[in-house]
Order: structure tokens, then sequence, then C-alpha cells
């Protein structure tokens, strides 16, 4: 928006500064003209002037010795001011060949002056008068005639460049009246473009706030560029941000509701089910039972066992018991689990000779803060996940890493099994969300909470190798010394 | 009747102080026009020219309105200084003879030249071929003289013909006239018009710097000796005072820088006094001649 407006403010300042520029240019274009018409009409009053001066020197002369010659100190000062007439135009730039013809004037004018001299002053016998007169006479004819020309060819030039000057002047001014005239639509063109640049961008921004303000956090701006779409983009990272704390803020009542309720279940049905259990232990250590009666019987305890396992996990998930935190070898926890796990595996003792398991433990893994039985209950599900995931046998890897000053110690199960697509990926860690036939859908739920209430966090991928991994991140040693928990 | 005197002496008193004490401030009088008369020693409207610089600087300098007036005549001025039409005139040597013989005349200045001469003379000259050597090849030929109250146009030519035995001129030659100016004598020989003619040395030197063809094509055939320079002289009876501004003004020309530039632009190198004696050659040369300079018609 910046670089829009500077530009346009640039664009506006030309335009402004280039018709000034045309205005100035036009204003001084008329005055030269009309400057240069007044020296033409000042040259043609003085070509006038010169040639009614030259027409009264005529009529003196013509009229002498005569009783009407008038008093020869004006007959001689009307020829002064004719001589200074034809001087007056010295200073103006003709062309050359107009200056070649007023040199030429102002040397029959010089030639007229010794004539009117040699008039004035000669005395001699009447032959010799007469010629000198005759001369005289026609010297100032000739010069009478040629100004009379010069003037008509000179009014005529000036005729015509009066009405060509005056033709450019309304030219011009109608440009100037059209300049004038498209300033203001210009101007009021480019604030609408600045004023829809403006308000476009603030109008959706505002739309969006309204909407957000409303309950759609999935809404977002779009289309928006420059700094608006900077502003934008932050506006939806914010609207982002809101939706996944509101997220989590309904997940974290629904597990507090969810909680409660399981804990009251829990409650509810621990008791008649204890209850159950011992009746069932007792009357078959009565004896008195068939064998037949003791095979449903058993059944009947296993199914109450599943219950009571059933009750635990989802104790554990509603209401999880808060970790005792002491430093652990999470090498040697992950020894134990998959010592206690891989013998007891269903899938592991029937087909125990398919599943090849690796561990690739870091002898260098620092201790970590944690609760052993929670950790170990973590391992354990993810582990039985890994074996329950490779029904016709692969590889185990178990993987552990992470240096002694290190902020976070990783633990990775990597199977080869089937693995999961992406949908199942995004849900897998959700509550009774399962795809197991007989599954609860709480042991990922239940491991994903203890991870987190230790601080740190898990998430699954995919393996290069094929199969899952699910990596588990926990705090370190020195990320736990950094925030003192 | 003793009160009223004394009321009336102390009224002319406020009325004769009134001037001074109520207004303060004199009026300027007008500068006194001084008209100062130009005989046709060349083309009259150049003889203007050539003047009113000079009377411009007069004026200026001698706080006057000097006004420079062209006649066509030598005689012209001579008449306007008698009548009186003019209080001063650049008079030529013998028109200053003539002159003196009719007004009181006070020469005052001569320019002198840029060679250093305040004295000019005659000369008589012809075309080169014309086949005009003397006198007595004059005979028949068609004379140019300038005027009659002029020195070198008129007297030293009448002297030459003295001394050369030509008793009348007006049947020696086949035509007479006078030209009105020394710069018009010398073009109607130069072009033909005339076959001899006579003019003052110092236009005739002036006109050569211009015109190459006089040095070219004229002869001179006669040199007169030295005359008086054409000389300012002012009537007699003109204010003492404007005499003496008039005076001090061109005979200190030459010491002050517009005084110089304008004294370049008339040609020559200062103003020099002149006196009544100066003339005295040209009264002798009347006098050969047997003029009657009282009653000689300049006309």
């Amino acid at each position: 928006m910046k670089k829009r407006i500077i530009i346009g403010l640039a664009c506006f300042t030309l335009i402004f500064f280039l018709g000034g520029v045309y205005i100035i240019g036009s204003i001084q274009r008329a005055t030269s003209t009309l400057d240069t018409l007044i020296k033409l009409h000042q040259v043609q009053i003085l070509r006038a002037q010169l040639l009614i001066s030259a027409k009264r020197t005529q009529s003196d002369f013509a009229y002498k010795d005569t009783r009407y010659f008038k008093d020869l100190e004006k007959v001689i000062g009307n020829v002064v001011v004719m001589a200074d007439e034809s001087k007056k135009c010295s200073g103006c730039h003709h062309t050359e060949e107009v200056a070649a013809r007023i040199a030429d004037f102002r040397t029959r004018i010089g030639a007229y002056e010794d004539c009117l001299s040699r008039l004035l002053t000669m005395r001699a016998g009447r032959l010799r008068m007469d010629a000198e007169e005759d001369r005289t006479l026609q010297i100032g004819q000739d010069l009478t005639d040629r100004l009379d020309s010069m003037v008509f060819v000179t009014k005529a030039k000036l005729e015509e460049k009066t009405q060509s000057s005056l033709r450019g002047i309304g030219e011009m001014k109608s440009l100037l009246f059209i300049l004038i005239s498209a300033g203001p639509i210009l101007a009021i063109g480019l604030a609408i473009v600045f004023i829809k640049g403006f308000t476009g961008p603030l109008g959706a921004i505002l739309q969006a706030t309204r909407r957000v303000k409303a309950g759609d956090l999935a809404f977002r701006i779009e289309g928006l560029k420059d700094e608006f779409g900077e502003v934008a983009g932050s506006f939806n990272e914010m609207a982002g941000s809101l939706n996944e704390q509101m997220q989590n803020l309904q997940r974290a009542e629904q597990m507090k509701v969810v909680g409660e309720m399981a804990a009251g279940l829990v409650h509810e049905i621990k008791n008649p089910l204890t209850g159950i259990k011992a009746t069932m232990q007792v009357i078959i250590e009565q004896g008195s039972c068939g064998k037949e009666d003791l095979v449903v019987l058993s059944k009947v305890m296993d199914e109450v066992k599943r219950i009571e396992a059933l009750m635990k996990s989802l104790l554990d998930f509603a209401k999880p018991p808060k970790p005792q935190l002491m430093p652990v070898d999470i090498n040697a926890i992950l020894e134990s689990t998959l010592a206690f796990s891989i013998p007891y595996s269903s899938v592991a003792s029937s087909w125990g000779k398919a599943i090849e398991v690796v561990r690739a433990f870091d002898p260098r893994l620092p201790t970590v803060l944690a609760d052993p039985s929670q950790m170990q209950q973590v391992f354990l599900n993810l582990l039985m996940n890994a074996l329950e995931a490779m029904p016709e046998g692969g590889v185990l890897t178990v993987r552990t890493s992470g240096v002694e000053l290190a902020e976070e110690v990783r633990i990775d199960v990597a199977d080869t099994g089937k693995g999961i697509d992406d949908e199942t990926g995004e849900k897998i860690f959700q509550p009774f969300f399962t795809t197991k036939h007989k599954g609860t859908g709480l042991g990922l739920a239940v491991t994903k909470r203890f991870v987190e209430m230790h601080g740190g966090t898990i998430a699954v991928e995919k393996n290069p190798g094929g199969g899952t991994i699910f990596r588990i991140c926990l705090p370190g040693k020195a990320a736990i010394d950094r925030t003192g928990r | 009747m003793r009160g009223l005197f004394v009321v009336f002496i102390i009224s002319l008193a406020v009325l004769a102080a009134f001037p001074r004490a109520g207004f303060g401030r004199e009026r300027e009088s007008p500068a006194q026009s001084v008209v100062i008369g130009l005989t046709p020693e060349q083309n009259i409207f150049r003889q203007i020219d050539r003047y009113t610089p000079l009377a411009e600087y007069l004026s200026q300098k001698s706080r006057l309105g000097v006004k420079p007036k062209v006649t066509t005549r030598y005689g012209e001025a001579i008449d306007d200084l008698v009548s009186p039409k003019m209080d001063g005139a650049f008079l030529g040597a013998f028109a200053y003879v003539l002159a003196r013989r009719k007004v009181d005349l006070e020469p005052l200045a001569r320019p002198e030249g840029l060679d250093g001469r305040s004295m000019d003379h005659g000369l008589l000259f012809v075309r080169k071929g014309s086949g005009i050597r003397d006198a007595r090849e004059m005979r028949g030929k068609r004379f140019a003289f300038v005027d009659r109250a002029s020195a070198a146009g008129f007297l030293l030519p009448l002297v030459y013909f003295h001394d050369h035995g030509i008793k009348d001129y007006r049947t020696y030659f086949k035509e007479t006239y006078f030209a009105g100016t020394h710069e018009d004598a010398i073009c109607d020989v130069l072009s033909g018009r005339a076959d001899i003619g006579a003019a003052k040395s110092t236009v005739f030197h002036r006109l050569e710097d211009t015109d190459r063809r006089i040095s070219r094509e004229l002869m001179i055939l006669s040199r007169s000796p030295d005359v008086p320079e054409t000389t300012l002289v002012v009537r007699k009876g003109l204010d003492p005072s404007i005499t003496a501004a008039i005076r001090d003004a061109l005979l200190k020309m030459d010491g002050d820088p517009l005084g110089r530039a304008v004294l370049k632009g008339f040609g020559a190198e200062r103003f020099v006094p002149t006196v009544d004696k100066d003339y005295e050659p040209l009264v002798e040369y009347a006098h050969r001649l047997k003029l009657d300079l009282h009653h000689y018609n300049y006309e």
C-alpha cells in the first residue's frame, strides 16, 4: 500500500508539475507572441510615421519659392525628424533581407537629405536650380513610393501574423481550459482509487473481526495484499490460535466431565463387581460345581477381570493419578517392559520367532524425572500396539537418544506392520478411537495423557521402511533445571 | 499720520519677507536661452548632427539653454546676428570680418584640429584628367564657389583670380554658381557637375577620409595662405556672464572627460582662444581686391 501511495503521489506530482510547466510555457509563449505583435505594430507605426514625414517633407519642398512655403526652420526640423525616425529601428533583430532593405532606405534617406540640403543652400542659375529641384523631388517621390509599398506589405503581413497569433492563442486557451477541467477530474479519480484502496481492505478486516466475534473462528481473510495482506495474515494466525485454544478448552471440559462421570461409574461398578468376583471365587473354591460349570465360571471370572481392566483404563484416562516424579533410567524401564511384554504377548508367543526385537539404546542417555510406573505403562501400551500391528511377524525397534545436557530425551518405538493412513493418524490419540476388534480405544489416549503430564509430547509418523513409528519426547535434565519443575 | 506710516512700512517689510519666509525655497529661474548660429559649412543636416553634442555640452556646463540654429547661407547668419535673432554663431573667417562691420562681436574660441592646427586654407581643385592645370585653362569652364561670405569658398578664389589676371570671373567662366556648402562644391566637381571648385581644406580632408574617390579623382591646383578656422563669436551686447560661461566651458573642454569625448566626435583636439587680430590677413585680401567690406553684398 505504501508503495502504491508513493507511486500515486509521484504520478500526481508529475502530472501537476507537467501541467504547471505547460501552463507556464503557454503563458510565456502567449506573452512572447503578444510582445512580438506589439513590436511589429510599433515597427508599423514607425514606418507609417516615416512615410508621413517623407510626404510632409515632399510637400514642404513642393511649395518652395511660393508664398505657402513654411518657416525654413520648421522645414529643416521636419527633415531631422524624418532622419531620426529612420534610425529608430536599429535595435531590432531583422532578417538579413529586411536589414539590407532598411540599410538601403537609410542610404536613400541620406541621399534625400543631401539633395534637400543642396536645394536649400545652393544659389545658381535657373537651369541648374531646376535640375536640382527635379532631382530632389524625384528622389523624394521614389522614397515615398517605396515607403508606401513597404507600409502596405508590412500591414498585410502584420494582419496575417496577428490573425495567426490570435488563432494560436485561442488554441492555447482551449488547451488550458481542458487542462484546468481535467485536473480536478484526475484528482477526484486518484482520490477514489486511494479511498477504495484503503476502505476495501479495512472493510474486509472489519467484517472478519465481526465474524470471529460471532464465533466463526474458522473464517479467514483472503485476497489482501501489501501491508493489509500482512495485517490479514496476523489476523488469520490469531483466529487459528483462538480456534485451537477454544478446542483445547472444550476438550479439557469434556475430559473433566468424562473424568467425573468415569470416577462415579467406576465407583458404582467396582463394588458390585468385587462382590461378584468374590462370590465366584468362593463357589469355585467350594468344589461343588461340575466340570462344565467350572468352565462357565472361569469365563465369567475372565469377563469380570476385563471389566476391571477397562474400569482402570477409564479411570487412568479420566482421572489419572498425579505422577510421582523421580530420576529414572529410561533405558532400564524400557528393558524391563520389553522383558515383561514380549513373553506375555499373545502374538509374540504364537509367532515368537517371527518378531525381531532391535534394542538401539543410547548408553549416554541421561536420567529423566518421571513416574516409573506411568512410564512403564506408556511403553507397555506402545510395545503391545507394535506387536499387535505385526500379526505375521516383523521388526520391532526400540531406540533412545539424547545427551547429558540435552533439552529432551527421545524414545522411538517402530514396527514394520501394515502402518496407518493419514486419517487414522489424526484420530489415533482420541479417546475411544480404535481399529481393533476388541479394543477399548483408551490405550493411546491414556499414553498421551501420561506423556503430557510429564511435560512431553508424543507423535506418530510413517516408518520409511513400512509400518509406524511412535515418538515420545520427554524433557531432559537441562530443560527441567531451566524451568525449575 | 505718523502711526499710519509706521504700519505701512511694517506691512511692506512683511510683504517683502513673505516669499522667503512663507515658501522658504527660491524657485529656480529657467535656464537662459542662447541661440548659436551654424553656417552651412557642410550638409546642413550633418552640420546639425555635428554641433548638437557640443551645444548640449555647453548647456550642461554653462547652465544655459544653448540652441544651435543652422542657416542655409553664411549671410543669413550675419543678418540674424544683426537682427538679433542669434546671440552668437560659428562663423567662418570672412563671414566674421563682414559681420563685425555690421554688429559688435567678440570672438571667443576656435577649434584646434587633431593635427594641432587651428587654421585652415582654401583649395582650388579640378578632376584629374580634366586638362585644367592653371588659370589660363580655366577659361570657359564651370566654377563652383561656396558662398559669397566664405573665405575659402569665395574670397580666396577671388584673390587667386586677381593674382592670375582674371579680371571678371563672371565672363571668364562659362558658368559660376554657389554650391552653398564646401562639401557640395567638392562633390559637384567629383561628380562632374562643375569643372573647378573652391573649398576649405578642413572639409576637403574630412571628406577625403570617408570617400577615397576624392584623393583618387581630384587634383588640387592651388592652395591659399592660412586663415583662422570657424570661430565662435558672440554679440558684445550679450550678458558678460553668459559670454564668460560659454568661453570658459569651451576653453576647458579638453580638461574634462566628457568634454574630450564631445571634442573627439566634433573632430577637434581642443578650443583655443581667438582674437580679432587673427583676421587681419583677410582684411588685407579684401583691400587687395578693393572690396568695400561695409557695403559688401553677401547675398
